[in-house]
């Protein structure tokens, strides 16, 4: 699915701007990197993706959504179709690492044994399946956002948006997860990474996308982190 | 299928989870649905007692020696509410009182030697409440000499059938106003235990429907059992208090409870279910609709 922003401002009341005239195009199976200082707008542009925060102006579109008016089923719809990794985990601590992963695809009705399979795989995939029976509190940081990369992917979804998924994470294994979000995107899902982490955007050249002030400063091919030390 | 297998699996984790809240709401709906029931047994038992009284309610008109019976029972068979008039003859008023009085002391009327009972109607009216009014009418008669009824119990009766029916209304609205308020709060706090939860079901792409089917489950469980319960206990305590009531006042009819309370029972539990299923919904769908607009 394409992601469009055509002129996309949110102003947070009273006067606080977040986004500012935002034009951004993102074709399918692309991975953009998000770079900016806190507060710049990163984390609020993800979440116009996911239409937890609406535009005060302008137009997004996502595939054939345009999420300006989207009623609460078709958005249901929608979000089936999104991953989210969050730079806090959001693990359910009183599921296992099985449930955790397994909860999106019971969410979605997916009938139980295809979700046995399908959690199984995932598990493997992340190198957590001898872990599954584990709660979070259980599992040291990188485990717990590695359940989180697999809970996000799970489903197969077109799009994975990941907020600082490396943030809390030493560097050793914020480099295994990186290599985990590259394969999932060597697949064909388009990747919308939010970070601060330098090194890896230098090691895993990609799209660069600049935030300052909630604006673009820049929209580089295969960027690095701080051009000409704007950022 | 499977949403309904995860909805009543996760209804009784709900209820688990919260167990202590969960058995209050069962017991708070429970005395709540006992207490409409009993209000309804009330109701039901006094307008059947006033309707028994009612059809037995009747008036005498005792008739002057010389006027004539057919005409003045025409006379007040077309007065308003009178649903039926009979004619007593001085001979069957006798004849009664001969019946009344056994066959020994019939004798004595033997003495009396003329028959001095006058003749009569006997005059039915549609309700209690219109006792009264038939009986001043016809005593504006001249050819009626006296008028006997049972005045103020016909008034009384049809006051208190008319009081039970409204206090009973009273009950049931207060009733019903507090069951869907606890249930309302019992899954509101669900709801809210597991906010964290729901808010990556909506964002994970659970549909509204499907986050809201474990708590209008676990509402409609403990409302539906709360008034199943109910419903035994008002069986239970109706046959007992029956029996009693029957010893004490043998005069007046009551309900059998066969029937009544198998009605009874699956109005409360329908009732039960139904509160139950709207205070959860509007507790759960105000939850996801503020959870699911956007910032």
């Amino acid at each position: 699915m394409d992601i469009r922003f055509s002129g996309v401002s949110k102003i947070f009341y009273p006067d606080i701007t977040a986004l500012e005239d935002v034009y951004l195009e993102i074709p399918k199976g692309e991975f953009v990197y998000l770079v900016g200082p806190t507060g710049s707008g990163k984390t609020t542009l993800l979440r116009c993706v996911t239409r937890e925060v609406a535009p005060t102006r302008g137009q997004i579109t996502v595939g054939s959504f345009s999420l300006r008016k989207i009623s609460r089923v078709d958005l249901s719809i929608f979000r089936r179709d999104i991953g989210i990794v969050f730079q806090d985990f959001c693990l359910l601590p009183h599921l296992n690492v099985f449930e955790n992963v397994s909860f999106v695809l019971e969410v979605l009705g997916v009938p139980s044994r295809e979700i046995k399979e399908r959690t199984g795989e995932v598990l493997d995939q992340v190198n957590l399946w001898r872990r599954r029976f584990l709660y979070p509190p259980q599992l040291s940081g990188g485990e717990q956002q590695r359940v989180a990369v697999a809970r996000a992917i799970v489903n197969s979804p077109s799009i994975l948006l990941a907020d600082e998924p490396t943030g809390n994470l030493d560097l050793h294994t914020a480099e295994e997860i990186m290599q985990l979000i590259i394969s999932i995107n060597a697949l064909g899902t388009t990747v919308i990474m939010a970070t601060h982490n330098q090194y890896l955007v230098d090691a895993y050249r990609q799209r660069v996308v600049g935030i300052k002030y909630g604006r673009v400063v820049r929209d580089e091919k295969r960027g690095r982190y701080d051009m000409d030390g704007e950022l | 299928m499977g949403s309904f297998k995860y909805a009543f699996r996760d209804a009784a984790r709900l209820i688990f989870r919260h167990w202590g809240l969960s058995f209050l709401t069962l017991i708070t709906s429970m005395a709540v649905f006992y207490l409409i029931g009993a209000s309804v047994l009330l109701v039901l038992n006094t307008r059947h007692i006033v309707g028994v009284l009612e059809g037995e309610l009747s008036i005498q008109a005792y008739l002057a020696p010389e006027a004539a019976s057919q005409d003045v029972a025409l006379k007040a068979s077309a007065i308003r509410h009178v649903t039926k008039v009979k004619i007593i003859t001085s001979e069957m008023a006798m004849e009664r009182l001969r019946q009344r009085l056994g066959s020994r002391q019939s004798e004595a009327l033997a003495l009396l030697g003329e028959n001095p009972l006058p003749s009569s109607l006997e005059i039915w009216v549609d309700r209690a409440s219109s006792v009264s009014e038939v009986a001043r009418e016809l005593s504006l008669y001249s050819e009626i000499q006296d008028v006997v009824y049972a005045g103020n119990l016909a008034e009384k009766l049809s006051k208190f059938s008319r009081f039970a029916g409204q206090f009973s209304l009273a009950v049931l609205l207060v009733a019903v106003t507090a069951s869907a308020v606890v249930l309302f709060n019992t899954i509101r706090i669900a709801v809210y235990s597991k906010e964290e939860e729901i808010g990556i079901m909506l964002m994970v792409g659970a549909t509204p429907a499907f986050v809201a089917l474990p708590f209008v489950v676990q509402g409609v469980l403990l409302g539906g059992v709360g008034s199943l319960g109910a419903s035994g206990l008002l069986a239970v305590s109706y046959s007992g208090i029956l029996e009693r009531l029957k010893d004490l006042l043998p005069f007046l009819p009551f309900l059998e409870p066969s029937i009544l309370l198998a009605q009874l029972g699956v109005i409360l539990v329908g009732a039960g279910a139904t509160v139950s299923l709207v205070a959860s919904l509007v507790a759960v769908e105000t939850f996801t609709r503020r959870a699911m607009k956007p910032l």
